[in-house]
């Protein structure tokens, strides 16, 4: 598999001006722009961690570049919402689109463990897409818990966060200049763990309509707060609610900034 | 839960139909409880996630999001954004042991003083019954 990435990218570099891709050096592993010459040895899979907002940063500095990226299935997720949300130009990106394992998809519960080629402009596959992981099963026992139960469970979650961002610095949905969790009108200063509901509601609403389930931000959280299980509801309602599935369809518009006609939805009043 | 409990409402009304609803309600006559708090904002479009989370942070014990009908905003669509904000939050809510009932969406024109006050006395009695915000918000 590593080898055949490895040749593909290689290939690819005769025309492109680079690719993104992990690169393993005896100091670690991070993201980093291959160029034509380099030691392809050196690229590897593992662990992941999302390249989009490296994309994003490096298409913004050099606004004339095409570059390409070995991408997994949430990689290429967010590079969807990104490039509609005008971080990312899809037209100048080519997408090596590499199929997680099965062990991969059950790990990280995800629906769609390969990127969908088609839908991006210039792509091509790299391994074969393997079925997807069950969801997380306290998505689904969620609808058994009483109000008190969830209160339980989440406020003792909440209350390990040692606010270092570390869920919004990960995340490639997360490119405001200025966060919301920064501004002390609506999160505290220096109160730890931040007070509920604000900081981690904020982000869970921000995540509504953008969330492509990479599950970095709990992957990263030191702490160890199951935030991917918020953030799957509120995926779940956002495709309930007003039909629309982050990172499924380039063409698709986000839908909390359209208005009923153009995204319609049942609304329930009392 | 005491006898006396008296919950605190912060209500976002919109400037062109529902804080003139309110407005004609008191011109009126018309008896609407003492429990709300008004904020006025220039459209239900206006009021971020953000502002309903502080509210309930900072102690109500219910938020109450008031705009124009769909169709009459005065910026064409902005009560749009607040017809599919507002009830994701209101799942939000719920998902972390918050009643969803302590918060609600309603629409109010300027014309409909009487809805003002039935959907403002429902909903205090509606968070009355449900107790103070303190003992759902936990440690």
């Amino acid at each position: 598999m590593i080898e055949d990435v490895r040749a593909h990218v290689a290939e690819k570099l005769k025309e492109l001006d680079g690719v993104v891709a992990l690169r393993q050096t005896a100091v670690g592993t991070a993201p980093y722009l291959f160029r034509e010459g380099d030691d392809l040895s050196q690229l590897v899979l593992e662990p992941r961690y999302p390249l989009a907002p490296i994309i994003s940063l490096l298409q913004k500095r050099y606004p004339e570049a095409h570059f390409g990226v070995v991408g997994r299935g949430c990689d290429a997720r967010a590079l969807v919402e990104m490039a509609k949300r005008e971080q990312v130009d899809a037209d100048r990106l080519y997408l090596l689109g590499v199929a997680c394992t099965a062990e991969e998809a059950e790990e990280c519960h995800c629906a769609d463990p390969a990127p969908d080629t088609e839908l991006w402009p210039r792509a091509e596959m790299i391994g074969s897409p393997v079925e997807g992981g069950a969801p997380n099963p306290i998505v689904a026992e969620y609808e058994d818990m009483s109000l008190e139960e969830r209160r339980t469970f989440w406020r003792q979650q909440f209350l390990k966060c040692i606010k270092c961002y570390g869920c919004r610095d990960i995340c490639p949905e997360c490119f405001c200049e200025s966060c919301a969790l920064e501004d002390p009108l609506w999160v505290e200063r220096g109160v730890l763990a931040p007070s509920f509901p604000t900081f981690h509601l904020i982000r869970a609403m921000h995540m509504a309509s953008r969330c492509i389930a990479c599950r970095q931000c709990e992957l990263v959280c030191p702490a160890h707060i199951p935030l991917t299980v918020l953030y799957d509801l509120i995926r779940r309602d956002v495709g309930d609610l007003l039909g629309y599935v982050p990172g499924a369809d380039i063409a698709a518009p986000p839908p909390l900034s359209l208005t009923l006609e153009e995204s319609p939805v049942q609304i329930e009043l009392e | 839960m005491s006898e006396s409990f008296e919950p605190r409402i912060v209500a976002f009304l919109c400037n062109w139909c529902s804080y003139a609803g309110a407005d004609n309600a008191g011109i009126a006559r018309m008896q609407s409880p003492a429990n709300i708090l008004p904020i006025r904002v220039m459209c239900s479009g206006r009021v971020a996630p953000e502002m309903i989370l502080r509210a309930f942070r900072s102690g109500a014990d219910g938020v109450l999001v008031l705009g124009c009908h769909i169709g009459d905003c005065h910026y064409i669509s902005g009560n749009h954004r607040t017809a599919k904000r507002v009830p994701l939050v209101r799942n939000l809510l719920g998902y972390t042991g918050i009643n969803p009932a302590r918060l609600r969406l309603d629409w109010v024109s300027s014309a409909e003083a009487p809805k003002f006050a039935k959907v403002t006395q429902e909903f205090v009695e509606t968070v009355r019954s449900l107790g103070p915000i303190a003992e759902e918000m936990g440690g």
